[in-house]
């Protein structure tokens, strides 16, 4: 299982520090044994109690350096453990933020984040553990035994003998425990969930006049979760007891087996006591091992859900087609853009999410892209944003040949606005000027009035400086949207893309954003992807999306006349209930 | 502080039997590592002296052996009952969070605000369980065994068993005691900077895309790189003094060793002591010492803890049940005799069939100073009557339900339903009204066991006949298992607008005579939205329809529309009087209906 370990960087010399102060510890080992066994003997045997102040010295000498190389190992394997933990996360983090938003998306960022705070913590404390237990199971036991091969012969083939007759237990053990717990995991999940599953349910089963009748449940749940729980402890602390059991019938039968030599007088007190004293210490590692085996488990899987990031952003990097030395990726009124049959195509099996999309987009102008959900509006304007590239075709920018849109300079042209805008936890002027964190006071304030955020500065006790976001104050959708606007106004970027901006917003809040919006578009690229025809009547271009193809485009006029697919949705929307 | 230890302390009681067992058997295991150390050392120290008969040394030989297995038996034993008391406490703490939270239940979802409370208490719970297992038991049986060992030793010398109890002390109170109090403070500031760090990542990460497009990544991830060097600082410190402790520890032990050496010796010189008691005296401290040792690390736990028990606290605490109980007969005086007025049983199902609402200058105000969330609303709703209900947000439509489901009471005016306060009817409220909102819960069990919930003693086939009406039948005709599919398994191919067709289904089968709509299409493409809202309305005709919604698409289907701003109706009337007198209207029915 450490194989993997070795690709970490400096692991080589810790492994070489840590392997020293290990074989160090080995000996302290030995030496405290033979010293305690040799003052307890003397005694035994009637010496004088004043004359053993030497061997307690050195007694004493050899825990403490036992002990001290145990604190040094601790702290080598900290260090190097913060050491590779810092950097995995560094990479991680900046892998995430290479992925973007598609991908935390996917993976939830509830997950992310738990993954970058706790799975660090984890892969770190497994690589605390790991790197000692390892050294001192490998180490340990072998020097141990063959010391004690030099004292009693039998001690030592009881010892031997144990060891591997231990390991098989603890295998089989495991295997039977993870069989029982995988046979009944779906039950145990169920049970286990059943309890949160009813508080977030709560209000549900309140208006279903469940919510008292209800504690019956969790009662009943409650005790059976307990049952399948006991019915795998039962198997699982068996791994423990084997060990237990293995390992202190092992010592006792080294105590016994030394006693019938020692009344035959074929040995002396001291060597069986040594061998007395060091038996719990050859099994010492192991025991280790087994307490940790949990919490080495949980770190190394962390560490590879981190590695898969950060292969994941490998791949994804190796696929970045790169960009020609004097491009030109600003965009002017005579900019064009051209995408050449842009196809996106999520699974090897599915649908493609875009098919063959070819569009021309130049200079300033209002653009509509509409469509019913699933036609790949979302999907244009992630590839058209850069955060997603496609899997077929190409683009063409300003006479310049890109394979996708995530080149910074072109990110840098762009301001997106999404359905539910995100709101940074900080100032309302800090969430404005995000794009452009040395914008002035005064032009932050005309950004946000002319956003329509005028009334709710005034509004605010602290004006512009409000906290909003997390931990802030709440904002309504509609005033979210007029952050996020006021914040494309105040980066003054050519190019403005918007998707959904007001699907989920009350009517009336939605009239009063369009009113606002709409000024706001002129002289710039905005291009609006919404399932609202209302929008339609205001955009110089419409594009309609079908199935993940452009189906037609043209003017608002122009498309009403044709009868084509344009139309078909506007009257469908126009219909009542009985379409 | 009180309070807190209420979660703690009363489940001692209430499981003594098992706790003590479980005390015992803990005990018994360090008792049984210890002894089989100290008849090994006394058995070769026997054998040692070579005494002519092997019988001699038999009761050792078994001693050793039985102490060995006991060991691993006894500690088998300790960990499986003491893991059931603890889960049968789980399962008591449970319900009683549930108990607490129940009343509350409408009330949860605006009162926090902020995150997932809930799944944060779910989970406080479940920490809980450490408070026994991994702080309070290990300490209590270092305790046990502190006593023991030292009242064994002052058998043989008081004076010496004062000085290994001095030593003892140092293990199970002075260095916790001083690990507790140096660590204290970073402990906490370093959870709270971890949570600083935790929130700055979430903010980070949900809005990577404007990061990403900002162009700003690299100055974030310097940014929180600093915050982390910051706490891995701390944790640092922590983590040296962690070791410390331990080799500290050890020293102490490593003192004691040498003590009993000196002591035994002394003794046996004296004639006290039987030279072969030496090596099984000096031997015990070793494994004696595995009960001490882990007391510390088990009270420096005790931080960790508090957060979940204030949380617990708080909920369970003066200020939320106060509210809780304004809930029921709020402060704003003017109850208008709600308590009063209880319906009969006959009422009650009388009203279970046929109900009309009725809201009279309904008024309500949370708090007393506050503005009023409802001001004066008339609604008269004979049974059959469809109203849409439209407002932005924090224009009283949320209160108004809950006025009408008798959640709230009036503080002025009234809200009856076939002439009895709605308040009145408590929990027959369900029988009378139910409500489909933008997120119903689906529990984690089979599609058949969320719809029944609408009805536990519904057949099967009317669960059936539900999901039919719901127009499920497609779908779950696709599905192999059909109505015995779990919803969570296949939670991902449920779409948004399949999931409220579940619970369609569910409140079709609970079968009242007034349905809350309360906005079930957020976040549904138009389509699905059409799909759904049609469903909705031919599978409930005859039955009283309260619709908020933020479209008005379908508002000519509705007899009346009310238009509320700041808890006021502002224009009402049907859809077709609407677009004729108002122009207000006329604008925003054009959004969703542009007229080409």
């Amino acid at each position: 299982m450490g194989r993997g370990l070795m690709k970490y960087g400096g692991i080589k010399p810790v492994m070489a520090i840590m392997a020293g102060l290990t074989l160090i510890q080995s000996i302290a080992i030995i030496l405290q044994a033979t010293w305690l066994a040799e003052v307890v003997s003397a005694l035994f045997a009637g010496a004088k109690l004043q004359e053993q102040a030497g061997g307690v010295g050195l007694f004493l000498l050899a825990f403490l350096v036992r002990q001290g190389c145990g604190l040094l190992m601790q702290k080598t394997a900290y260090r190097f453990a913060e050491q590779t933990g810092r950097s995995l996360r560094r990479q991680v983090l900046a892998k995430l933020f290479e992925l973007g938003p598609r991908f935390a998306g996917q993976e939830g960022t509830g997950n992310l984040v738990t993954l970058v705070l706790e799975g660090v913590t984890k892969f770190r404390n497994y690589l605390e553990l790991f790197l000692p237990r390892m050294l001192a199971t490998g180490i340990t036991p072998v020097l141990v035994l063959a010391y004690v091969f030099t004292l009693n012969a039998t001690s030592a083939i009881i010892l031997m003998v144990t060891m591997p007759i231990l390991i098989v237990f603890m295998i089989l053990i495991g295997l039977a425990a993870r069989k029982q717990t995988e046979r009944q995991w779906q039950t145990y999940r169920t049970l286990s969930n059943h309890f949160v599953d009813s508080l977030r349910g709560l209000e549900t089963l309140k208006f279903l006049g469940r919510s008292k009748t209800h504690i019956d449940s969790i009662e009943r749940v409650s005790d059976s979760y307990r049952s399948a729980t006991m019915r795998t402890l039962r198997v699982a602390f068996l791994s423990s007891f084997a060990l237990d059991f293995i390992t202190m019938l092992s010592v006792a039968s080294v105590a016994v087996s030394l006693g019938l030599p020692l009344i035959e007088g074929r040995i002396e007190l001291l060597p069986a006591l040594t061998v007395l004293i060091l038996a719990p210490e050859y099994f010492l590692p192991v025991r280790m091992v087994g307490a940790d085996y949990h919490a080495t488990l949980d770190g190394k899987e962390a560490g590879e859900a981190m590695e898969a990031i950060i292969g994941a952003a490998g791949e994804e990097a190796a696929k970045a087609s790169p960009v020609p030395a004097g491009a030109d990726l600003t965009w002017t009124p005579r900019s064009t853009l051209a995408l050449r049959g842009i196809g996106v195509r999520h699974e090897e099996e599915g649908d493609p999410s875009l098919d063959g999309v070819n569009l021309t987009f130049s200079g300033m102008g209002r653009i509509g892209i509409i469509g019913e959900s699933g036609a790949g509006k979302s999907t244009l304007i992630d590839v058209l944003g850069g955060f997603l590239r496609p899997t077929s075709g190409s683009f063409e920018l300003n006479g310049c040949g890109l394979g996708d849109l995530s080149p910074e300079r072109w990110r840098e042209q762009i301001t997106y606005i999404p359905q539910k805008p995100y709101i940074f936890s900080g100032t309302l002027a800090d969430n404005i000027r995000f794009n452009k964190p040395e914008a002035r006071p005064d032009d932050v304030l005309r950004a946000a009035e002319a956003a329509g955020l005028g009334a709710l500065v005034a509004s605010l006790p602290r004006g512009l400086d409000e906290p909003i976001g997390g931990g802030g104050r709440p904002l309504s959708g509609g005033q979210e949207q007029r952050v996020a606007l006021a914040r494309a106004l105040l980066s003054e970027r050519p190019v403005i893309l918007l998707d959904e901006p007001t699907a989920h917003l009350d009517i009336e809040t939605e009239y009063e954003l369009k009113e606002t919006m709409l000024p706001l578009f002129s002289g710039k690229l905005v291009i609006l992807a919404t399932h609202r025809l209302h929008w339609m009547r205001e955009m110089d271009r419409i594009i309609v999306m079908e199935r993940g193809q452009v189906a037609e485009s043209g003017t608002h006029q122009e498309l009403m006349a044709r009868r084509g697919a344009y139309y078909k949705l506007a009257t469908l929307q126009q219909e009542g209930m009985n379409a | 502080m009180k309070r807190r230890e209420d979660w703690i302390i009363p489940y001692f009681k209430m499981y003594s039997g098992r706790f003590a067992l479980y005390l015992l058997l803990g005990v018994l295991t360090l008792l049984a590592a210890s002894m089989l150390m100290f008849t090994s050392g006394f058995l070769i120290s026997k054998s040692a002296t070579m005494p002519y008969n092997i019988l001699l040394v038999y009761v050792p030989i078994v001693g050793v052996r039985a102490f060995g297995i006991g060991r691993a038996v006894l500690h088998y034993v300790e960990r499986l009952v003491g893991h059931d008391a603890v889960l049968r406490i789980l399962s008591k703490m449970r319900v009683r969070l549930y108990r607490i939270l129940e009343p509350q239940a409408l009330f949860i979802r605006s009162r926090y605000r902020t995150g997932d409370i809930l799944g944060a208490l779910a989970d406080d719970i479940e920490q809980l369980q450490n408070v026994y297992i991994r702080t309070v038991f290990p300490s209590l049986i270092a305790l046990v065994l502190y006593a023991a060992a030292v009242i064994a030793l002052g058998v043989f010398d008081p004076w010496f068993a004062l000085l290994v109890a001095l030593y003892i002390l140092i293990l199970v109170a002075v260095l916790p005691y001083i690990s507790l109090m140096l660590t204290r403070r970073a402990d906490a500031a370093l959870k709270r900077e971890r949570n600083g760090l935790y929130q700055k990542l979430t903010d980070a990460v949900m809005g990577i895309g404007d990061w990403v497009i900002s162009g700003r990544a690299a100055d974030f991830l310097n940014d929180y790189e600093r915050d982390e060097e910051a706490v891995l600082r701390k944790e640092r410190k922590l983590r040296a003094w962690a070791r410390w402790r331990a080799f500290i520890g050890q020293l102490v032990v490593g003192l004691t060793v040498v003590s009993m050496i000196y002591w035994s010796g002394g003794q046996v010189a004296a004639g006290q002591l039987n030279p072969t008691l030496i090596a099984a005296f000096v031997l015990v401290v070793f494994p004696l010492a595995d009960a001490f040792l882990p007391v510390s690390e088990a009270v420096q736990r005790l931080p960790e803890y508090r957060e979940s028990l204030n949380r617990l606290e708080r909920i369970s605490g003066g200020g939320a049940s106060e509210e809780a109980n304004a809930a029921d007969a709020p402060p704003t005086g003017g109850t208008g005799g709600a308590a009063a007025a209880v319906p009969s049983a006959a009422e009650l199902e009388t009203a279970a069939r046929r109900a009309h609402v009725k809201l009279e200058r309904a008024s309500f105000a949370y708090g007393r100073e506050g503005p009023r969330s409802v001001d004066g609303v008339t609604l008269d709703l004979p049974q059959g009557k469809r109203v849409a209900v439209i407002g932005r947000s924090g224009a009283g439509k949320s209160t108004l339900l809950k006025l009408i489901q008798g959640a709230l009471v009036p503080a002025a005016g009234a809200v009856t339903i076939n002439g009895v306060p709605s308040a009145a009817y408590g929990d027959g409220i369900p029988r009378i009204i139910s409500v489909l909102n933008q997120s119903p819960h689906l529990f984690d069990t089979t599609v058949a066991n969320n719809i029944r919930l609408g009805r536990p003693d519904a057949e099967m086939e009317a669960i059936r006949r539900a999901a039919e009406r719901a127009q499920l039948g497609g779908l779950l005709a696709g599905l192999p298992q059909g109505l015995e599919t779990p919803m969570r398994e296949t939670g991902q191919r449920f779409s948004g607008g399949e999931r409220q067709r579940v619970a369609l289904a569910r409140v079709l089968l609970q079968d009242t005579p007034v349905l809350i709509l309360d906005e079930p299409t957020v976040g549904l493409d138009p389509r699905t939205e059409r799909e759904l809202m049609s469903t909705i309305f031919r599978s409930t005709a005859g039955k009283t329809l309260i619709w908020v919604t933020h479209h008005l698409a379908f508002a000519e289907e509705m007899d009346e529309i009310l238009f509320m701003e700041e808890g006021r109706v502002l224009m009402r009337g049907t859809h077709a009087e609407l677009m004729e007198r108002e122009p207000r209207y006329r604008n925003l029915y054009e959004l969703d209906r542009p007229q080409w």
